[in-house]
């Protein structure tokens, strides 16, 4: 490591000594060297698949490292499990939360910890300890509500506690910001800054370099499954990451043609849609989106905008409404028959909706397009067709694999969301739904999938863009509405509204009457 | 790799060493009735080895073949079928009344009416409990056993309809005897010429040949067919499936009415290779033994045939314990079902164990 020891050298908490991590056919982590200082924030970056969520695996205790050496507080330790990870100080928070809806705060909380007394679960004694702990921290959170009725946002806090109730000295979150939206991420840095503060240390993984200049001390860049430096942030710029991450400079923005906007192909009218128990997410909701351009929904999640995308795909009954791909009503169409009109749909979960993670790399990337004659031999399944189309899907979409038989689960998560764009993006859709569609990926991978979308668009692909990400609305919309609360607050053309604008727009501020927009 | 490695090793151990926790309990039991476990297993060995009993083996096994692959074919899908055993039962009385009622036609065409009545007897049971689940949600396992006891009665109740009266004063209830077309031609001729010393006698028949090329074209149509890839992604993941245009509830609705199809197939070795009338004391039971088959057989149609097999050989060393020893026949009994639940509760371990291993391989 050659990073500056700086001014504070407060001594490490964790030091992990040439790990190596190989799993069948990649090498993971090759002799990775980090420290991570006692009360630091210590980012950890680097493209998708560069060892990251392995590396703080193995300090998790999920894996079992091939070679090299973990100290605790400068104590060789080997860490054989999770438990055995919390019971050393060391708490991680999952990209996907573990938690179980049903259950309320406060039980998801002390699950699997909790205090028992003669048998039964003392649970005064339990409730005390977590709301002090939640008031220590500054954690809104009422704890006898159903976890399953948080936002995202809230749930995160829920885990965070969760570790932080086991004892958690060191804290690590893989991409805790994905899945926030702009708001949500300032409270989840107030959080993690007064953790700090309160002598806790934070390992912390993200994709958005600009978050980790904000709230890192020290940063880790990873390439390839190797250290490539760690550096304190104050000498630090985001595109002297962006370049140690990818080996060359990275153009942090995109050109964009201008819009050309042809036919409507996609025409939303009266649409109103019912979410869990017959309440009412979508009112009266009316757009079009015309083949050569982006169409952005933006807004809090929350605001209906999983209800309308599902409606759209044909996964959710409309209640009433119609929604015309090229003049067609499909609201009687079946999914299959919808995305055999040229619909294409990437989910805003990659694992729950977008991959069948059991099976393989090759048979993901023809899920939706299985029934497609190009690969049928008969009622068989063409098999070398299928291996021809998801080589050349992996090539040109840089899904990295060491086989197209692996299994989806053991790609990173950014390989994961590279498969699903890849398969979504084939047989060149008309129109093309794209909830979150960078979730997850690396600076080079969210640029190279910008100028791609823009490519198609411009060959009249029309794209309605639900998103969270201000920075990706801007970037990459023509028009954009405002979802709040089932409605559209107020629809923006390219260049009229600023992220400023729009984050009012999105927690129901602006003027009561819009400035007429032509 | 090298951890890899002996992932592969466990998983193939896995059910050797289920089978060796199932012999470790037998002994125990086998020690508590004062009878030495070694003498007793050496015997059922010795006794196993025999032409006579291989062939004994490979006639139970037949049945079990096809009831696991139409219990494994829903549960696949996550369908719980339980109602194999009904099913069966309508399959097999269907395939009587083609068996004694048509006449005329040469054995093969006989034989395919037959088979095909069996499968239509089976979907005809099954049709409702799938109906019901996929039209009103009602859960399939309430729906099929009650179609069991519905089937019994319902057999019992045509059988006295279409009975022998020929049969005089004898209180023999059972249908008319089945023409030669409608016999199932035996494969001890076949097995003797090629050089296996195969008793004359053994009831053995071409039903074992079709039951493995079933079992092996249903594995090869979940791998390699258009709906096989459909199901298989509804089972791993429905909601993914669903979002990919797969109409989870229309998948299930098919493999539903394929495993009551199948089932319906499940009495015919013993009907037209065996008896050669349908009676009240038709075997009973071959359902739920086909349970335990496919969950032994993870509900891989493939591994159906051994586990089938493994069902046979403890079947046919328990009737040799029970010649040759002082072991009561209710201690076999009961040994037998514990041997097959120890086997099926270790490998469930086994297996779990080595997924656990894998996820941290893999997750
Ligand atoms: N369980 C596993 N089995 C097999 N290979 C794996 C497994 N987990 C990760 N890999 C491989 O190891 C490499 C590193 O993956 P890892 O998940 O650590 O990347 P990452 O840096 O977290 O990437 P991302 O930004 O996409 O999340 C990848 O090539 C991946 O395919
Ligand atoms: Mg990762």
């Amino acid at each position: 490591m050659t990073g500056s020891l700086g001014t504070t050298s407060a001594p490490p908490i964790i030091e992990l000594r040439e790990i190596t991590k190989r799993f069948p056919g990649v090498l993971a982590n090759d002799r990775i060297s980090v420290t991570v200082r006692a009360g630091e924030i210590h980012a950890l970056v680097g493209e998708n698949g560069a060892g990251k969520t392995t590396l703080m695996s193995i300090l998790y205790g999920l894996y079992q490292p091939d070679g090299g050496q973990v100290l605790w507080r400068g104590r060789p330790v080997g860490i054989r499990s999770s438990s055995a990870a919390l019971e050393l100080g060391i708490g991680m928070v999952h990209q996907h939360f573990m938690l179980i809806p049903p259950f309320t705060v406060l039980e998801n909380v002390i699950l699997g910890a909790e205090p028992v007394r003669a048998g039964v679960v003392a649970l005064a004694q339990a409730r005390a300890r977590v709301a002090r702990l939640a008031e220590l921290h500054g954690f809104d959170l009422e704890l006898d509500a159903r976890v399953g009725r948080l936002s995202v946002g809230e749930q995160q806090r829920v885990e965070i506690l969760k570790a932080l109730y086991r004892g958690a000295q060191l804290l690590i979150l893989d991409e805790p910001t994905a899945v926030l939206v702009p708001q949500e991420i300032r409270e989840l840095f107030r959080n993690l800054r007064r953790l700090r503060d309160q002598g806790r240390t934070l390992v912390f993984i993200s994709h958005k370099l600009d978050e980790v200049m904000e709230i890192a001390d020290r940063i880790t860049v990873l390439r390839q499954g190797r250290v490539i430096d760690t550096v304190e942030t104050s000498s630090a710029t985001p595109s002297m990451l962006a370049e140690m991450m990818v080996g060359r400079p990275v153009l942090l923005q995109v050109p964009r043609p201008p819009a050309l906007p042809g036919a409507g192909r996609l025409d939303v009218r009266g649409l109103s849609v019912e979410g869990e128990r017959g309440r009412p997410r979508i009112h009266d909701v009316s757009f079009n989106v015309r083949a050569g351009e982006v169409y952005a929904i933006a807004g809090v999640q929350g605001n209906g905008q999983a209800e309308l995308v599902e409606a759209i795909v044909g996964l959710r009954r409309a209640a009433t409404g119609r929604v015309l791909l090229d003049g067609r009503d499909v609201i009687p169409l079946s999914v299959a028959e919808r995305r055999a009109a040229g619909l294409a749909h990437i989910p805003e979960d990659r694992h729950r909706r977008g991959l069948v993670l059991a099976m393989s790399t090759r048979e993901n990337l023809i899920l939706g397009h299985h029934r497609r004659r190009a690969f049928s031999h008969g009622l068989l399944r063409d098999e070398r067709a299928v291996d021809r189309f998801a080589a050349e899907r992996c090539r040109e979409y840089d899904v990295r694999v060491p086989r197209l038989g692996t299994p989806a689960l053991a790609l990173s998560g950014g390989n994961q969301q590279r498969l699903v764009i890849a398969r979504e993006f084939a047989f060149t859709p008309g129109l093309l739904i794209a909830a979150q569609p960078t979730r997850g990926l690396d600076v080079g991978a969210t640029e190279f999938v910008y100028r791609r979308l823009l490519e198609i668009k411009a060959q009249g692909l029309a794209v309605l863009l639900v998103s969270v990400d201000l920075d990706e609305v801007l970037a990459l919309a023509d028009r954009i509405a405002v979802l709040y609360n089932g409605r559209i607050a107020r629809e923006f053309r390219r260049g009229e509204a600023d992220a400023a604008t729009l984050g009012l727009y999105m927690t129901g501020g602006g003027p009561p009457t819009g400035q007429a927009a032509p | 790799m090298r951890s890899r490695g002996r992932l592969l090793l466990l998983q193939a151990a896995a059910p050797i060493v289920a089978v060796f926790a199932g012999g470790v309990i037998a002994s125990a039991i086998i020690l508590a009735i004062h009878e030495n476990p070694l003498s007793v297993f050496g015997l059922m060995a010795t006794f196993n080895m025999q032409a006579g009993s291989v062939a004994s083996i490979l006639t139970s096994a037949t049945p079990l073949i096809f009831a696991g692959v139409a219990t494994a074919i829903g549960f696949q899908v996550n369908v719980f079928n339980i109602g194999i055993e009904g099913q069966y039962y309508i399959g097999a009385f269907a395939a009587s009344l083609a068996a004694f009622g048509l006449r005329g036609f040469p054995a093969p065409i006989h034989l395919v009416l037959i088979i095909t009545a069996a499968m239509l007897g089976g979907l005809l049971w099954v049709w409702l409990p799938a109906f019901l689940r996929r039209r009103r949600g009602a859960h399939e396992v309430i729906t099929t056993i009650m179609m069991n006891y519905i089937a019994f009665n319902v057999v019992l109740y045509l059988l006295g309809l279409v009975r022998d009266r020929n049969l005089g004063s004898t209180v023999r209830i059972r249908t008319p005897l089945f023409p030669p077309s409608a016999q199932m031609p035996h494969l001890a001729p076949l097995l003797n010429a090629l050089g296996a010393p195969i008793p004359g006698y053994s009831p053995l028949n071409w039903f074992l040949v079709i039951a493995l090329a079933l079992a092996i074209v249903v594995w090869f149509w979940l791998r390699r067919s258009r709906f096989g890839y459909e199901a298989r992604a509804t089972a791993l993941n429905p909601l993914a499936a669903e979002a990919a245009g797969i109409v989870v509830g229309r998948v299930q609705f098919v493999m539903f009415l394929v495993s009551g199809a199948v089932a319906g197939c499940v009495g015919l070795s013993d009907l037209l290779g065996r008896a050669g009338y349908f009676d009240i004391d038709f075997p009973k039971g071959l359902g739920f033994l086909g349970i335990s088959v496919a969950l032994l057989a993870r509900n891989d149609p493939l591994g159906v045939i051994p586990a089938a097999l493994l069902f046979g050989y403890l079947n046919r060393g328990a009737e040799g314990i029970q010649a040759f020893t002082n072991v009561p026949r209710e201690v076999i009994t009961i040994l037998e079902a514990l041997i097959i639940m120890a086997i099926v509760v270790a490998y469930e371990i086994m297996t779990r164990y080595v997924r656990v291993l894998r996820k941290q391989e893999v997750a």
